[in-house]
């Protein structure tokens, strides 16, 4: 399921304290697996932070949210600024569905002018993506979120 | 679940961060459109961003300036980020940035060779300031025959605006 989870910026955070509220958010909600670490949620946000404090700051990140995806997470994170950040409303807590995660990958945005240096710094992590994530129903129907294989029972059921 | 509402009460520090970001953010876009190397940009954000937040709260700032130095030694183009602070706080407690309109303007921009560099001013018009760390005194290169095109507003806030002047030959 598509989840949004939005956060305030400036007015209300600066870019770097924007960046952390949002490195706290996926670090809790990749926490939540037994299977992952903290800390690996934590070194792939830092590798990102130089490029994610620049969308923040450009709006950027307003426009064209990052995408955690983990487990059945497949949460888009973006920012309000403005005025409108004035009275957003947010929630903190960390996304579920984490729990059987045996991976994650944080998709980050690559509007223009910054495609190159998002690429580069996607390259950096292992974690990191600077190509758009799979819809969850694409995800599903590949077979890595669904307890039925839909395509399997299609024919199946076709063919009687 | 934590769920929180930021309320409608501002600050001139809410005027100082948004205008802050407005800027910043305006010069990584300068600087990734121009193509020029901006790592040590991004290596001292939080620097940058701790120090003209503190001079727009005090309201010492007058602008930030970004000089493009090309490997000639011609400095082409410097575009001009002035702050006008307003005597009374008042006013609508709109927090805006032209950002849609930067964009369009950020393209009709001078393309610049490569290995042009850039150095970073911030300028107090004679107003004394508290110094922050990473930031010593320096001397701008003149501006004399470069020619000057005012974008006009690039945010507003409760208790100051920022604006943007783009020179270049």
């Amino acid at each position: 399921m598509l989840r949004s989870r939005t956060i305030a910026a400036a007015p209300v955070r600066s870019a770097s304290v924007t960046w952390q509220v949002i490195t706290d958010l996926v670090a809790d909600t990749v926490a939540a697996s037994a299977a992952l670490a903290r800390s690996d949620a934590e070194q792939a946000m830092e590798v990102a932070a130089p490029i994610g404090r620049m969308l923040i700051a450009g709006g950027h990140l307003d426009r064209c949210p990052l995408t955690l995806v983990a487990g059945l997470v497949h949460c888009e994170i973006g920012t309000v600024s403005g005025t409108a950040a004035l009275s957003a409303e947010e929630n903190l807590s960390p996304i579920p569905g984490a729990a059987s995660a045996t991976t994650f990958t944080i998709h980050l945005p690559a509007p223009d002018p910054f495609a190159v240096v998002v690429a580069e710094v996607a390259a950096g992590h292992p974690r990191l993506s600077d190509v758009l994530p799979l819809a969850p129903e694409a995800r599903s129907a590949a077979g890595t979120g669904s307890l039925v294989d839909m395509n399997a029972l299609r024919k199946e059921v076709a063919g009687r | 679940m934590t769920i929180s509402t930021h309320t409608l009460v501002y600050t001139r520090v809410h005027t100082a961060t948004h205008l802050t970001e407005v800027i910043l953010g305006a010069i990584g876009d300068i600087l990734a459109d121009l193509g020029i190397a901006y790592s040590d940009f991004t290596r001292g954000w939080e620097q940058n961003e701790n120090a003209i937040q503190a001079w727009i709260t005090e309201g010492s700032l007058d602008q930030v300036v970004l000089e493009c130095h090309q490997p000639s030694g011609t400095v082409d183009p410097v575009i001009e980020f002035p702050v006008a602070y307003t005597t009374t706080g008042a006013g609508d407690a709109e927090f805006t940035a032209s950002r849609a309109r930067l964009a369009r303007f950020r393209a009709k921009l001078d393309r610049v060779p490569a290995g042009t560099t850039y150095r970073l001013f911030c300028t107090f018009a004679g107003r004394p300031h508290t110094p922050q760390p990473g930031w010593s005194p320096g001397t701008r290169a003149s501006t004399d025959g470069l020619r000057g095109i005012t974008f006009g507003t690039l945010g507003r806030a409760p208790h100051a605006s920022a604006g943007m002047r783009y020179l270049h030959s």
